[in-house]
């Protein structure tokens, strides 16, 4: 096993700060770039509760100050700068005075849970089923089934979300409608709580899988056909070898090494991409909490929400930059 | 065990159905291979040679399927077997050993599991220290020392990974095994090598070999029998003897007759109206200015320094094994890879240091053609595109009917007919006219300068002769200088004004090349022109009597010679 040299390490840790940075940055700037002054609009809230607001001129200051929208831009900037780096990205503007913080440490295990899991199950199934299309020894079933299930693959997730809420949880009530968690559980290690969020995930997690499958299968089946023209495939046959075992030592092992890649960008995308899906299913992870900034025009929450999602991605995108050389032998840490 | 036929093949037929209609790969083919026998299939691309190896294996590609006839492994029919029955057939009573050894092995695994996994398919679960030592012995068998296994494919030069192969094929002792042109990507140095040891194992486990090729002289040096194979029928079947001093079959002649030989008749037909000079520039068309390449702490070239003035058209070839530094060079001079010292010059410019409208003039009068005729081709576009596209980049088209009339003008050139090939794809070609084209593509630009790197290695024997008669009416008739690399002393021998020996990027022998190679000093010049496999049983192979050390520390010794420069250019000597 190679050992990771200190300097290849040093240099994909720094790549890793830069582009969290830059990202941050961007953040920062787009929504500076619109004319909406989230002051404002906490205000108008709070009038539109209240009937009407004293003094408001000094409430909106206040209101600056603690969204870190007031004074000098490049000190907004810093501090910002300085804020992210620790996590606080200020108080979310929609239930003030709650920390953004603590509404994404609220929503981001669930998230993973869910997303995490299922998009595990869907590169297992996706990647399985993409193989088994080019194998010259799949039977026949599977070679008409799986461009048939390919279907799925176009339907919008949340058609499907409300397909099998409609059939699995209206009519035949094998699982619930919405919610993370039964009413009666308490949160908590305990195993009725456990299998209640396994209970209420699964619905979620399938509709999830169903429609995602087919884009791993389909990058799949184009590696296999070139996998399995390539000679050492050949020649693994002329060996005697089960075609079992040529199937994933030598034709999947070396097929799916891009795949991997394409994993740890998917990582990102996951939570942007299933805003939908926890929508319907009343799912309180990153993408309603997401949905419901955006539409509360809650800028902290956006940003904190952007944030995380940019480094998980990083995150998993140096993990795979670590691991690569040790699945893929041609590729070594000292080459990139 | 004289005798004893491992192999009977009786009425072999082989159908490929297509939707245009069954295309009949094999017709009818029947032969017999005694234990202990060496037998080559000898033919063109196309001939069905890999097709029949394919069928004994019953691995043939779809849709392909023996459509007649009966293939018998010492006693047992292959045609009968069921699946799982083949599958304990292949390797342990014969071994396939397939086209293209850089590709064969599986990149992701070591060599030793890739030879435990063929025994364990077999045997079954076996302890490690056992598999280890079946391993061992098998790598120590071809060469190889036991720490290559430990190895991945990707750290194994050519010449290792094809005796990885053949060290897999000996594993369980085969009564067969078929060798699939084990050394078509290695240069003739390692070729001879490869063969010798493919030669003794076989001979040591006494089985039966076929050898598939195209190379008459590799033939005539390695195999016992030879059965000659055009369009999928046997045209001769025969002792080397008989074939080679004997040849019945005018096809046969054919392709004894294509061997080019150092000091053999000619392939060319030299045009003596000696074209006009393309020359622009006072200074010399292309300068080494002491130029070296170092990738690391490893030298692929040590400073070298020459001109080719390009005053009357020129033939200069580099020859040299794999890692000689040869491609290097011509990377260098085409401005891919910059030189680590020294400059190249082209018409008194400096290739790395040219403004935009300098580099398109050198683009357009520079070209190139490559060893891979598969890989020049973008795919998705047809050859007249391929071949119009740079025409008018450069500025080179009057119109349409202009392009078209070029292209036409060039295709024929290359002897190919314009109307048959300008409107097809190129996957729809064979390699050797796809390297035609590359050819035609470069003539069309009437470069002053082309580049040719190893333009012939990856084709067909009978077509080599043609396509470099080609190259060589573009310095004769068209007035075009040419830099020929390649591991090819006797084709260098025909085409070349002057040559170079390179050895570890040091050029060791230089001159004109009546000198150089029909009268060679130097001791590496001379392994080079020992190496060639000669169509002539007279003229043996020779022994392996050197090792790579040895040889090293002789060529280290030995001065470089220089037997002078031709007129025109300038190899400057320190």
């Amino acid at each position: 096993m190679p050992v990771i040299p200190a300097a290849y390490l040093k240099n994909r840790l720094i790549t890793l700060v830069l582009t969290v940075l830059i990202a941050a940055t961007l953040i920062w700037i787009i929504p500076r770039l619109s004319p909406v002054d989230p002051a404002e609009i906490a205000l108008g809230r709070m009038a539109s509760g209240a009937g009407t607001v004293a003094n408001s001129d000094e409430i909106l200051a206040q209101l600056r100050a603690s969204m870190g929208i007031d004074g000098p831009l490049i000190w907004q900037y810093l501090s910002y700068i300085g804020n992210v780096l620790r996590f606080d990205f200020g108080l979310s503007t929609a239930s003030f005075p709650t920390p953004v913080s603590s509404l994404i440490a609220a929503a981001l295990p669930w998230t993973l849970g869910l997303m995490i899991l299922s998009l595990v199950i869907t590169f297992l199934i996706g990647n399985l089923l993409g193989a088994l299309m080019v194998w010259d020894r799949s039977p026949k079933l599977v070679r008409v089934a799986i461009p048939a299930a390919m279907v799925f693959t176009s339907i919008p997730p949340i058609l499907s979300g409300l397909l099998l809420m409609w059939v699995f949880a209206a009519k035949l009530r094998w699982f619930p409608l919405t919610g993370a968690y039964g009413l009666t559980v308490e949160p908590g290690w305990s195993l009725d709580f456990i299998l209640s969020v396994l209970h209420h995930g699964f619905l979620p997690a399938l509709s999830i899988v169903i429609v995602t499958f087919g884009f791993w299968a389909l990058g799949m089946r184009g590696l296999m056909i070139t996998v399995q023209g390539e000679d050492y495939v050949k020649l693994a046959e002329a060996k005697g070898l089960r075609p079992r075992y040529v199937l994933y030592r030598y034709m999947i092992r070396n097929a799916i090494l891009p795949q991997i890649t394409a994993f740890a960008l998917k990582i990102g995308l996951l939570v942007a991409g299933q805003v939908l899906v926890e929508r319907i299913f009343a799912y309180n992870g990153m993408g309603k909490l997401l949905y419901d900034a955006i539409l509360n025009q809650d800028f902290p929450v956006i940003q904190g929400v952007s944030f995380v999602i940019i480094l998980m991605t990083a995150i998993s995108v140096f993990l795979v930059d670590l691991l690569y050389p040790f699945i893929d032998p041609r590729i070594r840490h000292d080459s990139a | 065990m004289p005798d004893t036929p491992v192999l009977t093949l009786r009425d072999l037929s082989i159908d490929f159905p297509t939707p245009q209609g069954v295309v009949q790969a094999v017709k009818a083919l029947s032969l017999t291979i005694q234990a202990g026998r060496r037998v080559g299939f000898i033919g063109e691309s196309g001939s069905g040679k890999t097709t029949t190896a394919l069928a004994i294996m019953r691995m043939l590609a779809e849709p392909g399927r023996v459509s007649n006839g009966t293939i018998d492994l010492a006693g047992t029919d292959v045609l009968a077997l069921s699946e799982e029955e083949m599958r304990r057939t292949r390797l342990s009573r014969v071994a396939y050993i397939p086209q293209g050894a850089m590709n064969s092995l599986n990149p992701v695994m070591r060599v030793e599991p890739q030879m435990w996994d063929a025994v364990i398919a077999h045997e079954g679960a076996l302890p490690r220290g056992t598999l280890k030592a079946r391993s061992a012995a098998a790598l120590a068998s071809v060469g190889l020392p036991a720490h290559t296994g430990n190895l991945y494919p990707h750290e194994l030069s050519g010449g290792m990974k094809q005796r990885v192969c053949i060290a897999l094929g000996i594993l369980l002792d085969p009564d067969l095994i078929i060798a699939d042109e084990p050394t078509s990507a290695l240069d003739v140095v390692t070729q001879r090598q490869v063969m010798q040891t493919l030669n003794d194992i076989q001979r040591k486990i006494g089985s039966g070999l076929i050898l598939i090729g195209h190379d008459m002289g590799l033939m005539a040096q390695s195999v016992d029998e030879l059965a000659v194979l055009k369009d999928g029928e046997l045209v001769e079947h025969g002792t080397v003897a008989q074939i080679i001093d004997a040849p019945k079959h005018p096809y046969t002649q054919d392709l004894i007759r294509s061997v080019p030989l150092v000091g053999g008749e000619s392939f060319l037909n030299p045009d003596r109206s000696a074209p006009a000079p393309r020359r622009s520039s006072r200074e010399p068309l292309l300068r080494f200015d002491g130029v070296s390449k170092t990738y690391g702490t490893v030298t692929a070239l040590h400073p070298m320094s020459f001109a080719l003035q390009g005053d009357t058209p020129q033939i200069i070839s580099i020859v040299g094994q794999s890692g000689s530094g040869k491609s290097t060079m011509g990377g260098v001079m085409l401005g891919f890879n910059p030189p680590t010292t020294g400059r190249v010059l082209y018409e008194g410019r400096d290739v790395y240091g040219m403004g935009a409208a300098d580099s398109l003039d050198f683009r357009k009068n520079v070209q190139a053609v490559f060893q891979d005729p598969y890989g020049c081709f973008n795919p998705f576009y047809r050859v007249s595109h391929a071949l119009s596209f740079p025409f008018r980049r450069f500025g080179l088209s009057e119109g349409k009917a202009h392009t078209q009339r070029a292209m036409e003008d060039a295709c024929a050139a290359v002897g190919l007919d314009p109307d048959l090939v300008l409107p097809r794809y190129p996957h729809q070609l064979s390699g050797g006219q796809r390297q035609r084209l590359i050819v035609a593509r470069a003539l069309m630009l009437s470069p002053k300068l082309l580049i040719a790197d190893e333009p012939v290695s990856m084709v067909d024997a009978s077509l080599r002769a043609t396509i470099l008669s080609n190259i060589y009416d573009l310095k004769d008739k068209h007035g075009i200088s040419i830099l020929y690399i390649t591991h090819d002393l006797a084709t260098a021998y025909h085409v070349s004004d002057f040559v170079m020996v390179l050895y570890k990027g040091r050029v060791v022998e230089a001159g004109p090349p009546g000198q150089v190679i029909g009268d060679p000093r130097h001791p590496y010049t001379r392994l080079l022109i020992d190496s060639i496999p000669w169509p002539d049983l007279n003229r043996p192979w020779g022994s392996d009597d050197w090792t790579p050390e040895a040889l090293e520390h002789e060529a280290q010794a030995a001065a470089a010679q220089f037997r002078g420069n031709v007129p025109g250019f300038d190899l400057q000597t320190e």
